[in-house]
């Protein structure tokens, strides 16, 4: 029988393989263990979004999220959708139009709204504001970072 | 916050898990999507040393429109334009179910029987500790309606009601073979309020089944809560009717968020039925069911406003199902 302790996923694009104990939550393997400290912890109770991340594409959060249930998956971080060198369309669109202040909550919402810019690439204000209705920012008063997800969406 | 050890089971098939429940009786939780259980594991709130993941039981999966598997995620039914037309009930409580995130990972299983609700329990250890544990974990007090029998926490999942007005059934499986309970008959309303459910020991819920007559009802569920994209229902009421021209043949009711449990009103509806439901008998039912919610103050609002906002929340459930309503 396989090590269930042991933890094989696609990280980022690449392959990983540790040894994690069952109750490592997936925030905190990123964070304390891989350095990847781009995702954020805010609350640490499912209520924030600061610490959403991609698991198969989709929007997940990280700190109610078991790291061994994400075995065989596909994890992405911010740091796998920031180019190499400068920002992607839609984190240039949140620093032109002032949508990222003290940018705790930014890398949620880049993950947030990626996912929904590649289901639905343009999507109405609306349906904008339902998709990062479980993201709080509690600097910019939501307006400039919905402007910013709809600029990303006409840029695309 | 970092989680006790526990040791993780992976079955992989419904046998396998109730054979590890069989094993580890009394000392394990199930774990579905996990957005209620790990919140409350981080707050050491009655951690147990098995966690048995139903991730990978693939029986559990999958939905249609008569039957929807326990790990159905409720975005899952979110995305599903058809199953959301025939039940306006259950769409309208899925999609205000927490936040889209929370949907991504919660299931139906997970909703049905979520942990029930306290300020004083949905706490950290050090502030249940400097205030005094309770009953629900830890303790041997209740601070809300002082006494030792009895927990008030409350109900506060937002997919009961609406299954409970569609007639839903619970299909269960456990040591005793397959049973199925109408939704309502989970929640053991003359129990002692910490135990949640009437599940017996090892009992899983493998699905919940939806009868055709549910797809002829006008249905609707209508929550108050205080941040509309974000919290637990202070109180959510479900109804659903059919009618035979402006005469109501079929007529249900249910509340949640106001008790420990979440309950049907047949005795209200059922001497409504071979008439127009008038705005008088609406406000004659919606007088009732204020006068019969008992809510405690242990949520955010206070239970006077949550009682009198029940009566209000039936009178526009029950004219939003009538034939003809706009909202
Ligand atoms: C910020 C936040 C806001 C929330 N707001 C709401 C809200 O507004 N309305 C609402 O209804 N909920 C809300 N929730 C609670 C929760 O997210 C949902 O109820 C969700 O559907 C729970 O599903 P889950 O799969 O994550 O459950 P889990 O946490 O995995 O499980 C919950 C409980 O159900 C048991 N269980 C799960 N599946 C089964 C099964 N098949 N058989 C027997 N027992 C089982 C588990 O053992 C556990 O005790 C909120 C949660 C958070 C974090
Ligand atoms: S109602 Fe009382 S016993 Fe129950 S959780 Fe609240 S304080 Fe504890
Ligand atoms: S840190 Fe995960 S939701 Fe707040
Ligand atoms: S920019 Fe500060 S929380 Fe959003």
């Amino acid at each position: 029988m396989s090590d269930p302790t042991r933890l094989r996923l696609t990280l980022n694009g690449h392959p990983l393989d540790v040894v994690c104990p069952p109750e490592r939550i997936l925030l905190d393997l990123l964070r304390e263990d891989l350095n990847l400290t781009g995702t954020k912890r805010g609350c640490d109770l499912g209520t924030c979004g600061c610490c959403t991340v991609l698991v198969d594409r989709r929007p997940v959060l990280s700190c109610l999220t078991l790291a061994l249930l994400a075995g065989g998956r596909e994890v992405t971080t911010i740091e796998g959708v920031t180019p190499a060198s400068g920002l992607s369309p839609l984190q240039k669109a949140f620093v032109d139009l002032g949508a990222t202040q003290c940018g705790f909550c930014t890398p949620g919402f880049i993950m947030t709204a990626g996912a929904l810019l590649r289901e639905n690439p343009h999507p109405s204000r609306g349906e904008i504001a339902s998709a990062v209705a479980g993201n709080l920012c509690r600097c910019t008063g939501y307006s400039k970072i919905l402007d910013a997800i709809e600029a990303a969406s006409r840029v695309a | 916050m970092h989680l006790d050890p526990f040791e993780l089971h992976r079955p992989e098939s419904v046998d396998e898990t109730l054979e590890l429940a069989r094993r580890y009786a009394g000392s394990f939780d199930y774990l579905a999507g996990g957005t209620d259980l790990l919140p409350n594991y981080k707050m050491h709130l009655n951690l147990r040393p098995h966690l048995i993941a139903l991730e990978d039981v693939g029986e559990l999966r999958g939905h249609s429109l008569d039957r929807i598997g326990a790990m159905t995620r409720l975005a899952d039914l979110e995305r599903d334009p058809e199953f959301l037309r025939s039940y306006p009930a259950i769409a309208e409580a899925v999609r205000e179910v927490a936040t889209p995130l929370v949907r991504a990972s919660g299931t139906l299983g997970g909703n049905l029987f979520l942990e029930t609700r306290c300020f004083f329990f949905n706490q950290s250890y050090f502030w249940r500790q400097s205030l005094g544990f309770c009953m629900k974990a830890d303790g041997d007090q209740c601070h809300v309606v002082p006494q030792k029998e009895k927990c008030y926490a409350t109900f506060s999942g937002d997919l009961a009601p609406a299954l409970m007005v569609l007639d839903a059934e619970a299909e269960i499986r456990g040591p005793g073979g397959a049973r199925r309970v109408p939704i309502g008959e989970l929640y053991d309303g003359a129990g002692d309020g910490i135990r949640r459910t009437r599940l017996a020991p090892g009992e899983l819920l493998v699905a919940v089944h939806l009868p055709a007559s549910a797809r002829r009802r006008r249905s609707t569920y209508r929550k108050l809560r205080v941040r509309p994209s974000f919290d637990f229902p202070e109180l959510g009421v479900a109804a659903a009717g059919r009618w035979e021209g402006d005469r109501l043949e079929e007529l249900s009711l249910a509340a949640g968020g106001l008790e420990t449990y979440p309950r049907r009103f047949d005795a209200l509806t059922s001497p409504l039925l071979g008439a127009p439901l008038t705005d008088t008998k609406i406000e004659e039912v919606a007088s009732k069911l204020r006068g019969l919610v008992r809510p405690v103050h242990n949520t955010f609002l206070a239970p006077d406003y949550r009682k009198k906002m029940a009566g209000v929340f039936t009178r526009r459930a029950l004219a939003g199902i009538r034939p003809g309503a706009t909202a």
